[in-house]
């Protein structure tokens, strides 16, 4: 071959080699993260822990976009339905059906076996996720409501922390002045009403709300004795609070209009718009009636969700929730605030970057406290190990806090707008 | 071409590109809504199968769509009555020259450019039972011993959320309504002064007559834009309490995004927007301002 031809020809190799490299370069891996911890200071936490794994990882860019627990159940199917739904959701065991069904889930079994080999999930952390052969969402933390108090607000109107239901009622009625409301209690048409509501129907015995058939069983006995409760405490109430969204009960106990409330933490808002003094936070389990035996609580396993099926976003995501759940980060990720977001690991329920916190180590005691009430926790829709998908529709539509409504806002009895309640739910799950 | 001139043709593809931008924008969504209503689709991005008008039989015997209608129609009226009147009474002061009333018709509709999310809060937050500034002023001065719960009941709800609406939206009108009122010639009611008209003659004869265009403006547009607010009410009340402020709009948003009946929801859709029509059109044919060859003539 003639040796200028030859020339000619390597020369436009060259050429096409280094025209080539842009396309050969890889572009990093783009993981959207969609969570509902919307407070600045969660955000922050969390973006903190995202900017050390996307140093660490530069072929993946992980970012955050906060949503809203009162707009998510709308806006994810319709993200999904239009390709736009970010890889990484949160949720709660409630939601992950209603992703499910849309058919776009991941089924995570294997890669919460591997997880679950390395940290030791708690089972109960898992099992709400595990149903149809297949794991829907990793465990990431758990959540449980308390009763918060300040302990110089019930020494000087003379009372004990409550136990009991009846003790409870005396303390909310002792505790009433014109100043002060003796209890906060949502009861507007929300999550966080459906949460306190289930509270009492815990501590009432009607945390079933399924029969093991998969029939409901809302109508009963209990759940009736546990809303006559709830509206008899709601005298105690301040009256706007059939409207409140989240954040006004922490911001009635910390302004101290409200005397107690029940709730999953309310640390960082006292300690940053109160007083902040952990010798005068009080939190104790939610009261019992006199029916059961010991006192429990709403518990959340809180997980996040694979939306993505393409392979080298699911090896990403999952790095990044590794990377999460590592004993050095999880207790930094949990401490987005401080005794809310409680371990769903052993090496997490151990790690120092958990008690380590300022915090936590500042509220120590109460944290502990927190963690026992957890214990007893349950979820409606996932109680004795049995899951009931259809559960999603009746939390979406806020079920219990409508009946709840109908007997504090309409003036219905207990009993009929439990029974109306119970056709709610059936309506919802056909 | 077509029996068309030139010159018509080209007048049509001058507008044809705003005919293709119409079409995409509103007649595809009112498609597809009015198909979406003839299926049984539940959650968004499933698939539903075709059932004719059971959409339609199931809302219009559903107590729940017409207590709606019913709060929609209360929510107009009283929308309507507080914003006219507040309307009126800041144009025909704004009318006047007063030190200042060149900023007040400026600063006038503050309230309505700030974002409804903002005023959602600030009215929350003023209206708070345990905190709130409006019930700390009330039992301060002994107007009520102990706080009101302004969001607590159906009526007490029904009617703030009506204020606060109303308390956004006046100044929209109130603009509107000066416009006209600053368009009567003086004159007339110089001359009606002459004629020894009073203050309540010289409204209803000249006021009144020359703000008929305005108000049929008002009264049409804003009936229509009432009736279809959805932001202040969802954000204040969620449709709360016990669904005593739920109109039409959060009826259908409810329907679509809690009850995941998307198909029954896109029904509602399309028989509130054949209620609205039918109200538009007899409003028009009703109320319209007549010209002067139209008064002769009757």
């Amino acid at each position: 071959m003639n040796i200028h031809f030859r020339i000619v020809l390597l020369v436009m190799a060259a050429i096409l080699a280094v025209g080539m490299l842009p396309a050969l370069a890889q572009e990093p891996v783009q993981i959207t993260l969609w969570h509902m911890e919307q407070p600045p200071h969660r955000v922050e936490r969390i973006q903190l822990l995202i900017d050390e794994f996307n140093a660490a990882n530069p072929d993946v860019v992980v970012r955050q976009e906060p949503q809203n627990w009162g707009e998510i159940y709308t806006k994810a199917p319709a993200a999904v339905a239009a390709g736009n739904a970010p890889e990484l959701l949160f949720a709660i065991p409630d939601f992950t059906p209603i992703l499910k069904d849309l058919g776009q889930l991941q089924d995570v079994t294997d890669f919460v076996a591997a997880l679950d080999a390395k940290h030791d999930f708690v089972d109960t952390a898992v099992e709400p996720y595990a149903y149809d052969n297949g794991t829907w969402a990793v465990p990431l933390y758990n959540m449980a409501h308390s009763i918060w108090y300040r302990p110089s607000v019930f020494a000087a109107a003379g009372i004990e922390p409550p136990t009991t239901w009846d003790e409870l009622l005396a303390a909310a009625e002792a505790l009433t002045t014109d100043t002060q409301y003796g209890i906060g209690l949502p009861a507007n048409r929300q999550l966080y009403t459906d949460q306190v509501v289930y509270d009492f129907m815990v501590n009432a015995g009607a945390e079933e709300i399924y029969n093991p058939d998969g029939t409901l069983r809302f109508d009963n006995e209990a759940t009736v004795k546990a809303y006559e409760f709830y509206s008899q405490l709601f005298r105690f109430s301040p009256p706007d609070s059939t409207n409140w969204t989240w954040g006004e009960a922490e911001a009635c106990f910390a302004s101290r209009a409200c005397a107690m409330i029940p709730q999953f933490t309310v640390i960082t808002t006292y300690d940053t718009q109160a007083e902040g003094d952990p010798n005068d936070l009080g939190v104790i389990a939610i009261p019992r009636s006199a029916e059961v035996e010991e006192s429990g609580t709403i518990a959340y396993s809180n997980g996040v969700m694979l939306l993505t099926s393409d392979p080298a976003k699911i090896e990403a995501a999952q790095r990044f929730i590794s990377f999460i759940l590592e004993p050095e980060n999880y207790g930094r990720f949990l401490n987005m605030e401080p005794g809310l977001f409680l371990p769903v690991t052993d090496t997490g329920s151990q790690a120092d970057s958990f008690w380590q916190d300022p915090m936590v180590v500042k509220y120590r005691a109460q944290v502990e406290t927190m963690i026992e009430n957890s214990k007893n926790g349950r979820l409606f829709g996932f109680t004795n190990g049995n899951t009931f998908p259809s559960i999603a529709s009746i939390s979406a539509q806020n079920i219990l806090a409508q009946v709840l409504q109908m007997i504090v806002v309409e003036g219905m009895s207990a009993e009929d707008a439990v029974k109306a309640g119970q056709a709610a739910m059936e309506a919802a799950i056909e | 071409m077509f029996g068309l001139s030139r010159r018509t043709l080209v007048g049509y593809l001058y507008v044809a590109p705003l005919l293709v931008w119409l079409a995409l924008t509103i007649a595809y969504p009112l498609l597809s809504t009015v198909i979406l209503s003839l299926q049984d689709i539940r959650i968004i991005g499933t698939e539903g199968s075709f059932v004719g008008v059971d959409q339609y039989r199931t809302i219009l015997t559903s107590d729940a769509f017409w207590s709606s209608t019913g709060r929609s129609v209360i929510w107009v009226l009283g929308n309507g009555l507080a914003q006219t009147l507040a309307a009126f009474i800041a144009a025909l002061l704004l009318r006047e020259a007063f030190p200042g009333v060149r900023i007040a018709r400026v600063w006038i509709i503050l309230s309505w450019i700030v974002p409804t999310v903002v005023v959602v809060i600030i009215w929350r937050w003023m209206l708070s039972a345990s905190g709130g500034i409006v019930n700390y002023a009330l039992v301060s001065f002994g107007v009520v011993e102990r706080p009101i719960g302004f969001f607590s009941t159906g009526t007490s709800a029904f009617a703030s959320v009506i204020l606060i609406n109303a308390w956004r939206m006046f100044p929209f009108m109130t603009v509107i309504m000066l416009a006209g009122l600053m368009r009567i010639p003086e004159e007339l009611y110089e001359s009606a002064a002459v004629d020894g008209a009073n203050a309540w003659q010289k409204f209803r004869h000249i006021t009144l007559p020359g703000l008929q265009p305005v108000l049929f403006v008002i009264g049409l547009l804003g009936t229509l834009m009432s009736f279809n607010t959805f932001d202040v009410i969802w954000l204040l009340t969620g449709g709360g309490p016990a669904g005593s402020t739920t109109t039409l709009p959060v009826l259908i948003y409810d329907t679509a995004f809690k009850q995941y009946r998307l198909s029954r929801a896109a029904a509602m859709s399309v028989v509130t927007g054949i209620l609205l029509l039918v109200f538009a059109l007899t409003f028009i044919r009703l109320m319209s301002p007549r010209t002067e060859e139209q008064e002769s003539a009757l």
